[in-house]
């Protein structure tokens, strides 16, 4: 008795925990905007390109990072190091080297075009490294720089993402399947606020700032005459330059190494949407791509069947359903509406007055041509001017 | 008149009105094919964001954006009908003239300005002058061919007016209750036309009359009745015909009331009157749709917040409003001239102008120049400040939203040039006419002289 409740808290308890984890963690995607366009926003193209650097660095691989500039800095006509950008003023490490690919550039980043990316919501033509192809076992990060403030993110100086689009897309990101786990990071200010509205589980979120509070840069570069990265993705390079690809840091020991008093602003990070504990998931999960390696000596065989089971599910299916519905429902309201309508005539006919007026709207409606009648009228109006203007 | 059939060849010539439409500036808010489209299919023609006129307009006009003939350009048959109205508009105006230059030639003699019934020399035909400006004007020429409905709306006036100085009451109703329904601010000129109905055509003011009839000792018969009183009176009071006025306000009555039931008709199923009310009136009077246009308004209400966007329309309608009383007061004498004012001010005023009203203005001037050519200062100013205006509007326009080099404040600073024209213009107008009245008083003394 003791052995089968046993196996049966057992069977509850796996079932608990991978309730939503049914889907084992099979890659990594990294989705890096910069949202800043003009050469005094050179920091946060610098922020991206490092975040991009260090992502591939430690293992990512070009067809699973989507990287969004706004601007171009490295061949912007104020750069006296054409073809190269710094995060440093010791110009040690060129963040735009040989290879670099940038997805969206320019005015292509835009809100629309990242939360097509986000949703996967694309036209026909949009080629396959513009698009986000994660499936229900990706872990993504999402790095966000620029401008921002209370619930918002400013792009290209022109349009905001408000926090409510954010946790919009991340829900049908999630109802579509598209990721098992998602990192937010966010450095503009006020940055926290950006993920104040998100619900779905499996989100977890930090920020640079906290609400009414600024994130700073963090040196200027005399040289190059603008500030050169900002503090908080300063200190998460820092973080990442001491890593290499084996090591099995956790994001815990990430997120505790931001000093508020070095950072002059508060990151906060959201882990309410987070299930496992920080200290156990290493930064790799989500900044490298470590593979699950099967050494095999015999020659190449077949793909396994727990591989064949992460299919991406294609958009089709659920789009149609939805629009089908919504449009039964629009009619039927309609339909609602033009009830009421009748049924609040109906009770005004109590008076003599309204009665005519009732019966006189009915005969109305019974008319089909009302407009050779109106035509006809004005046409005999105009006669009646004629003739008593010339006979008065 | 062979000049006027000249006019009516240069309409009908096939100008494509898609060319100057599509390049220019948006000066012709014409939605009436929309609306019509709308009507067409069971949609209140008021559910798109075109079309803010009138369901009667719609009826006429609308089956006629449809219609094609093979081989001819499109909307020919809307272009004959604006060709129609403008000619119509200038017979109107022509008549409008006639009677005006007689009253002049009259108050003349019996100022004891001319000698004799013959001598007409000097006396300009204001009528056919104007008949002409209105024809000729580009403005007009541009507002017909681009299919607004400016000329419509222009007859209607004109109607009005010509049916209050030859004295048809029903035809000056008519005219005044149609201007109003399809715009709301030819409402003001009920003032005008019920001092042309009570007190008469122009004349300068009845003290002169008196002083002549005091250093006059012959007696002389005459039609007006501003004379007559002047002679059977010594007190200054010009007679107001209650019996006419009332006449016409009945008129009115008789008239709005089929209109308000006709456009109930049309609209029944559309929402009905109050519906007509808000997106026509209401739309006049909110300033809704801030696209540019040649008027001053939409880019100030772009930029002024919600909070105060009630207290600025209000200020912006009262304007308007606050000038009628004075010039009613001080230009009683002149109904027509004060037709002209408040035609020219609310143009200037209105919610949104096109140079259709100033081709209305431009031409009712021209009915004046017997007493306002020889006083006006800045006309050559004037001429060349419109003519420029009007040439570089529609290249600022270019500049602005097709090429992109230049931005809305060459646009607008267009706008404002072409308010400051219009106000010149309207304040030189009436201090040109006040100084002819004080010319006519300092010279009747000497009633020797011939005044021109």
């Amino acid at each position: 008795m003791k052995n089968l409740t046993l196996v049966v808290m057992l069977l509850c308890y796996s079932f608990a925990s991978s309730s939503g984890d049914s889907t084992i963690h099979t890659n990594n995607w990294a989705v890096l905007v910069c949202t800043s366009r003009f050469w005094f926003n050179y920091r946060h193209m610098a922020n991206t390109l490092s975040l991009y650097r260090t992502v591939k660095r430690l293992g990512i691989p070009d067809e699973r990072i989507i990287l969004m500039l706004a601007d171009d800095m490295a061949c912007n006509s104020r750069n006296q190091y054409p073809a190269q950008v710094f995060n440093n003023e010791n110009h040690q490490i060129n963040l735009y080297g040989d290879n670099v690919e940038v997805d969206y550039r320019g005015y292509e980043v835009t809100v629309e075009n990242f939360l097509r990316v986000l949703t996967g919501r694309h036209e026909n033509a949009v080629p396959r490294s513009k698009r986000l192809l994660s499936d229900e076992g990706s872990h993504i990060l999402l790095y966000m720089t620029g401008h921002g403030g209370d619930e918002f993110l400013k792009f290209q100086d022109a349009e905001e993402l408000q926090s409510h689009d954010l946790a919009d897309a991340v829900k049908q990101m999630k109802e579509k399947r598209r990721f098992k786990e998602l990192l937010i990071m966010v450095d503009t200010c006020q940055a926290a606020t950006l993920f104040n509205q998100l619900q779905s589980p499996g989100v977890l979120a930090i920020g640079s700032s906290l609400k009414g509070e600024n994130s700073y840069s963090h040196h200027l570069d005399s040289d190059i005459g603008v500030s050169v990265v900002d503090r908080f993705t300063y200190y998460t390079l820092a973080f990442f330059e001491r890593l290499n690809i084996y090591d099995n840091a956790s994001l815990n020991s990430l997120f505790r190494s931001y000093d508020p008093r070095q950072l002059m602003s508060t990151a906060y990070y959201r882990t309410d949407l987070y299930q496992p504990h920080l200290s156990e998931v290493p930064v790799t999960n989500f900044f490298g791509s470590v593979m699950e390696t099967i050494h095999t000596d015999s020659a190449y065989h077949a793909f396994s069947s727990r591989i064949s089971n992460s299919k991406i599910k294609s958009d089709t299916p659920f789009n149609q359903p939805f629009n089908q519905l919504s449009e039964q429902d629009v009619k039927e309201d309609l339909q609602n509406t033009n009830n009421q309508n009748d049924e609040l005539k109906t009770e005004k006919q109590k008076c003599p007055y309204s009665e005519m007026r009732a019966d006189l709207h009915e005969k109305l409606k019974k008319i089909e041509n009302v407009d050779t009648m109106v035509n006809l009228s004005i046409a005999v109006m105009i006669l009646v001017v004629m003739v008593s203007s010339s006979l008065l | 008149m062979p000049v006027l059939d000249l006019g009516l060849i240069f309409r009908t010539s096939p100008i494509d009105p898609d060319l100057i439409r599509g390049k220019s500036q948006p000066l012709f808010p014409s939605g009436v094919a929309e609306g019509y489209w709308l009507k067409q299919a069971s949609m209140s023609p008021y559910a798109g964001s075109m079309y803010h006129g009138s369901p009667l307009l719609l009826s006429l006009l609308g089956p006629l954006t449809v219609q094609r003939i093979k081989g001819q350009p499109s909307h020919l048959f809307c272009s004959l009908v604006f060709v129609i109205a403008d000619i119509l508009s200038a017979m109107l105006l022509r008549g409008i003239g006639h009677k005006l230059q007689m009253a002049y030639g009259l108050n003349a003699r019996l100022l004891g300005l001319l000698k004799s019934p013959r001598d007409k020399e000097g006396i300009l035909p204001s009528g056919d002058i104007a008949a002409l400006v209105y024809l000729w004007n580009p403005f007009t020429i541009v507002c017909c061919v681009g299919l607004s409905t400016s000329p419509i709306e222009n007859m209607a006036v004109i109607l009005a007016l010509n049916g209050a100085v030859t004295r048809r009451v029903p035809l000056a109703a008519f005219g005044l209750v149609m201007a109003t329904h399809l715009s709301l601010y030819p409402a003001i000129l009920t003032i005008p036309v019920i001092f042309l109905l009570g007190y008469g055509l122009d004349a300068p003011p009845l003290k002169l009359f008196l002083q002549t009839r005091n250093v006059e000792s012959d007696n002389r018969s005459s039609t007006s009745s501003a004379s007559k009183q002047a002679k059977l009176k010594p007190t200054a009071h010009l007679p107001f015909l209650w019996r006419t006025v009332v006449h016409f306000v009945f008129w009115v009555l008789v008239w709005s009331l089929c209109v308000l039931v006709l456009c109930g008709l049309s609209l029944s199923k559309h929402g009905g009157l109050e519906e007509m009310f808000k997106r026509t009136y209401g739309f006049i009077l909110s300033i809704e749709d801030l696209s540019p246009n040649i008027g001053v308004f939409w880019y100030f209400f772009a930029e002024v917040f919600d909070f105060f966007r009630s207290f600025f329309l209000i200020v912006f309608h009262v304007n308007i409003l606050f000038m009628l009383l004075p010039l009613a007061i001080r230009l009683k004498h002149r109904p027509c001239f004060l037709a002209f004012i408040y035609l020219a001010i609310s143009s200037l005023l209105k919610s949104y102008p096109s140079v259709g009203d100033s081709a209305l203005y431009l031409s009712l001037w021209a009915l004046f120049v017997n007493e306002l050519a020889v006083d006006m200062k800045f006309s050559f100013f004037l001429f060349c400040g419109y003519l420029g205006v009007s040439l570089l509007s529609p290249v600022m326009h270019n500049l602005w939203i097709w090429r992109g080099t230049g931005n809305a404040n060459f646009y607008f600073g267009n706008a404002i040039g072409y308010a400051c024209f219009q106000i010149v213009f309207v304040v030189e107008s009436v201090s040109a006419m006040l100084n002819h009245d004080r010319a006519l008083k300092k010279c009747n003394p000497n009633h020797q002289e011939v005044k021109n």
